[in-house]
């Protein structure tokens, strides 16, 4: 277990400290030209007249892509095929694209982009989800409902009159905008042989492929795309990516030129995805001891002019809507509804950061309606080995559960916290807890598998492929430690090729922490069949049964005789006698067995679970909060890098530090008017909190040496965590982010005036 | 952006880039940043807000960080600029670099030329800062991946190393 469970330095620092890390906006080619898309101004209309007078005879103008040059379908929904890759009748929001103007330069794309005139029939907007909800006037598709989903079990108004207390609460998330620092961006370029080649910032090689496949009618084969490294994504270059590659292969089709595209950031703040608003209902029964016995939750989202992935995210909710609690009879209805905003997709999470914070508060109201201490109450509710989900899952791995709640517990100092007091700096502190279904899911397990591929080479180096990506989050340096361990090279030998759709079969998308799990059950996969041969070559070599070859960090060993010869040499008479030397691994979830219709069963393969505690402070006279310290106990299974671990774990928590309090994401008529950091605040160096990682290792038997997923749980329970804080800190609920100054000092006022109700409760009539 | 109507200006440019000398002709209204990056390939200066406000953009300017996406091409006339790729001599990393890699300091990276060239910028001023200073010195670069605690930490590293 040599390279496992270190910090180990990330294979890719030397590029990104010097400079030298070729960036997608960093590609120059040969003949290379610029793109910039034409965009809705509306939020809804349909488009009655483009004039292109203005831009035609410019200087550097070369084409203009619309609607009626796309070779192949004009498509790009990834689930629900109600995207059209460029408008050409209805626009569903401001930023919907209409056309791309190719330009000898980047900036004279840009401005003849906005110098294309269209018309258009404007109709009524959906602007709020209320509106979207409301399904009247004219709809932007055929119904206002983009999806929905369900999960229920038992009998929940039997549960409920048999609680002691019943407890009611109403909680809202806001959008939140990935800022992803390198804006999405892309580079098409059209093969002398009539395929394609794809760079780009995107997450997720193989739907670029098929998108642009689908766009040029052109087969897959003829279409290469390769990841190139990414300024960051968060699942903001999940399925956006697509719209930009297929748009811009169907540019570069059309000029025969290489054709690059990257968006301004207003631009790309208003025409790409964000995580989808949640308004969630949660009313839930309890016994006196704080038992929960019955759940009826309505989760009701904003999904934007398209589904792109709401759909997932709309799933991912009903199934974790009572996170890692045992509840037996449970109604929880997730829907999300059509607006002429933005369309709402895929951000670190997929929906579980939003259900999170309601499932938290509502228990915080319920241990405050109880008396009963925060984390107590949760002890008692939680998921242990053999317990079933509150979707009817059993779980036998999930001791994890506890552990990470009661480590964060005694290291966090919980038990000795102080009173809030009642001057001016309040102090509070909050728990939250989570569960995260790792993987593609019930609905996707068809195809939730992953490929590696391993190749020897004969000095014993050794070049690994995935078909995963790295975001930034540190994918390469694990998959480079996870193939020096399997196979037995050195680290330092290690090469881990750039993500290209030609090296590696359709792995799927990197999403859902998928990496660790999928590709290093991959890359075991490869290395046994790689392995069977080369200590079949080292028996050879160093005469002894295979079997008793023992190959580690570069060294070949006859466990018998102690005999050593270095792995170069192996490698090298691998290569003389015809030996294969290299490995297609695969890996594929188990099927999983789930009833969709009850939303019931084998919902995701594997979980894993998080606790964290939150100390804030208060100022109650700005109404500013300061998040003091976060203790985040995570249950990996087995942590592969733990610096890298640290560092997921303190981005996440200064990710959902900005949700909760300081990201207020604003538009007017469909338009953001948050559109750069100025106004959009982002957590900065002074406003990051401290934060201690504690790392549980639980080991997961599906995981490779028992890894789970880590990249999203990170971001799951902290700013419930810190909403349960800043309650506690004001004895008051705070019930719906983002906890900005103003809405601190209104629930103060409010406090003050007695007009305080917390979430409306019932005593059932049991007794 | 770019203006359509009316004829550009010209200016004949010299400024010194990580020690080598440049000529060029350039628009007057060119950003210091499309300079650099579209001129002289200079492309480990990153683009990200084009406001003034993230810091990715960040060189020196005659010893000073500033962000060049706000700064004209012709204002850096006769200046001294160092970029990122002006920091390693000879393949070796200078301390703040090296720190970067060994604090983990790095995820995406696409914030880290510009924090690197502000830290040291900071360390030139101030050899010995503490962590709040730190944090203050550099509250103008954003980074979305990491959390800033490696960064402060690599910063810490390069102070104490470099002394
Ligand atoms: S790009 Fe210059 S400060 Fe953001
Ligand atoms: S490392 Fe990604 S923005 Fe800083």
């Amino acid at each position: 277990m040599s390279y496992l469970g270190r910090s180990i330095k990330r294979v890719d620092g030397l590029g990104k400290v010097t400079g030298r890390t070729p960036y997608t906006p960093d590609l120059v080619l040969p003949g290379m030209v610029h793109a910039y898309p034409v965009f809705s101004n509306i939020p809804f209309g349909r488009i009655t007249a483009i004039d292109l007078a203005a831009i035609k005879e410019a200087p550097g103008f070369i084409a203009i892509i619309l609607a009626a040059d796309i070779p192949g379908e004009n498509q790009v929904g990834v689930i629900v095929h109600d995207q059209p890759l460029l408008a050409d009748e209805v626009v569903r929001y401001v930023g919907d694209t209409i056309g791309l103007v190719v330009a000898e330069t980047a900036a004279i794309a840009h401005a003849l982009a906005e110098l294309v005139q269209v018309k258009y029939e404007e109709y009524e907007p959906v602007l709020s989800m209320e509106a979207g909800r409301a399904g009247r006037g004219r709809l932007l598709h055929e119904s206002n409902v983009a999806c929905s989903h369900r999960s229920v079990r038992g009998d929940v108004e039997a549960g409920f009159s048999s609680s002691d207390l019943v407890v009611e609460g109403t909680f809202t998330t806001p959008h939140q905008e990935h800022f992803y620092l390198e804006p999405q961006s892309c580079l098409a370029i059209p093969e002398p042989e009539g395929g394609i080649t794809i760079h780009g910032s995107l997450q997720c090689p193989y739907y670029v492929q098929r998108a642009v496949g689908g766009a040029l009618g052109m087969s897959l084969a003829r279409v290469r795309v390769v990841a190139a490294p990414l300024g960051g994504a968060f699942g903001g270059k999940e399925d956006v990516p697509s719209e930009l590659c297929a748009r811009a292969a169907v540019a570069a089709m059309l000029v025969g030129r290489p054709v690059k595209m990257v968006y301004d950031r207003r631009d790309d703040v208003q025409m790409t995805s964000k995580r989808h608003p949640f308004e969630m209902h949660y009313k839930v029964g309890v016994n006196r001891d704080g038992r929960l016995l019955a759940a009826d939750v309505l989760l009701e989202s904003n999904a934007g002019a398209y589904a792109t992935l709401s759909s997932v995210v709309s799933y991912r909710a009903a199934i974790q809507a009572l996170g890692p609690y045992r509840v037996e009879n449970v109604r929880a209805i997730s829907r999300a509804y059509y607006t002429n905003l933005p369309p709402s997709g895929a951000f670190r999470g997929f929906g579980a950061p939003q259900v999170c914070f309601g499932h938290e508060r509502i228990m915080d109201h319920i241990a405050a309606e109880l008396g009963i201490d925060p984390v107590e109450l949760r002890l008692m509710n939680l998921i242990k080995p053999g317990d079933i989900t509150s979707s009817g899952q059993r779980l036998d791995n999930c001791a994890g559960a506890e552990k990470t709640l009661t480590k964060a517990r005694s290291t966090s100092g919980w038990l000795k916290r102080l009173p809030a007091g009642a001057g001016r700096y309040r102090e509070g502190w909050g728990v939250a807890t989570c569960l995260y279904g790792n993987g593609l899911g019930a609905a996707g397990w068809r195809m939730d598998g992953a490929g590696a591929r391993l190749q020897l080479l004969r000095d014993g180096s050794l070049e690994v492929a995935y078909g995963l990506t790295d975001m930034g989050q540190g994918a390469i340096t694990v998959v480079a430690q996870m193939s020096a361990e399997a196979v037995g090279v050195e680290l330092s030998q290690v090469r881990v090729l750039p993500t290209d759709t030609a090296n590696v079969p359709d792995s799927g998308p990197s999403v859902a922490s998928r990496n660790v799990v999928l590709t290093g059950n991959a890359i075991r996969d490869a290395a046994e069949d790689l392995r069977k041969e080369m200590t079949s070559a080292a028996g050879q070599l160093l005469k002894c049964p295979p079997e008793q070859v023992e190959i580690e960090a570069g060294r070949v060993r006859d466990l018998q005789s102690g005999r050593e010869i270095p792995l170069a040499e192996l490698a090298e008479q691998m290569f003389v006698t015809n030996r294969s030397m290299g490995a297609l691994g695969w890996w594929h979830a188990p099927p999983l067995d789930f009833d969709a219709d009850r939303g019931q069963g084998e919902a995701y393969f594997a979980y894993s679970f998080a606790a964290q505690i939150a100390r804030v402070k208060v100022d109650t006279v700005t109404g500013l909060v300061e998040v003091l310290k976060v203790w985040a106990a995570h249950d990996l299974g087995k942590a592969i890098n733990v610096a890298g671990v640290e560092g997921q774990v303190e981005g996440a928590v200064s990710q959902a530090m900005g949700w909760a309090l300081t990201e207020d994401l604003r538009m007017t008529d469909g338009r953001v008017d948050t559109v750069n950091f100025s106004t959009y605040l982002l957590p900065t160096f002074t406003d990051m909190a401290a934060v201690e990682t504690i790392i549980i290792e639980e080991p997961e038997p599906l995981g490779p040496w028992g890894a789970r997923g880590v990249g999203e749980p990170a971001i799951i329970p902290v700013a419930a965590a810190i909403a349960n804080a800043v309650s506690d800190a004001l004895g008051v609920p705070v019930d719906d982010l983002p906890i900005t100054p103003e809405k601190v000092l209104a629930l103060l006022d409010k406090a003050d005036n007695g007009g305080l109700g917390t979430g409306t409760t019932a005593i059932g009539s049991h007794g | 952006m770019m203006r359509l109507s009316g004829e550009p200006a010209y200016f004949d440019l010299e400024v010194t880039v990580n020690g080598r000398p440049y000529r060029r002709t350039v628009t007057t209204h060119r950003r210091l940043l499309d300079f650099l990056r579209e001129e002289l390939l200079l492309t480990g200066t990153k683009e990200s807000c084009g406001e003034g406000e993230c810091g990715s953009c960040t060189v020196l300017m005659n010893g000073l960080a500033v962000n060049c996406c706000l700064v004209l091409a012709v204002e850096a006339q006769g200046a001294e600029i160092v970029t990122i790729e002006g920091l390693a001599q000879g393949g070796t990393l200078n301390a703040v670099q090296q720190a970067f890699m060994d604090c983990h300091a790095v995820q995406c990276g696409y914030c880290i030329p510009g924090m690197i060239l502000a830290a040291g910028q900071l360390l030139e001023s101030q050899p010995r800062p503490s962590r709040q200073e730190i944090e203050s010195a550099l509250v103008g670069n954003i980074c979305r991946c990491t959390g800033y605690h490696k960064i402060v930490d690599a910063v810490e590293q390069a102070a104490g190393g470099g002394a």
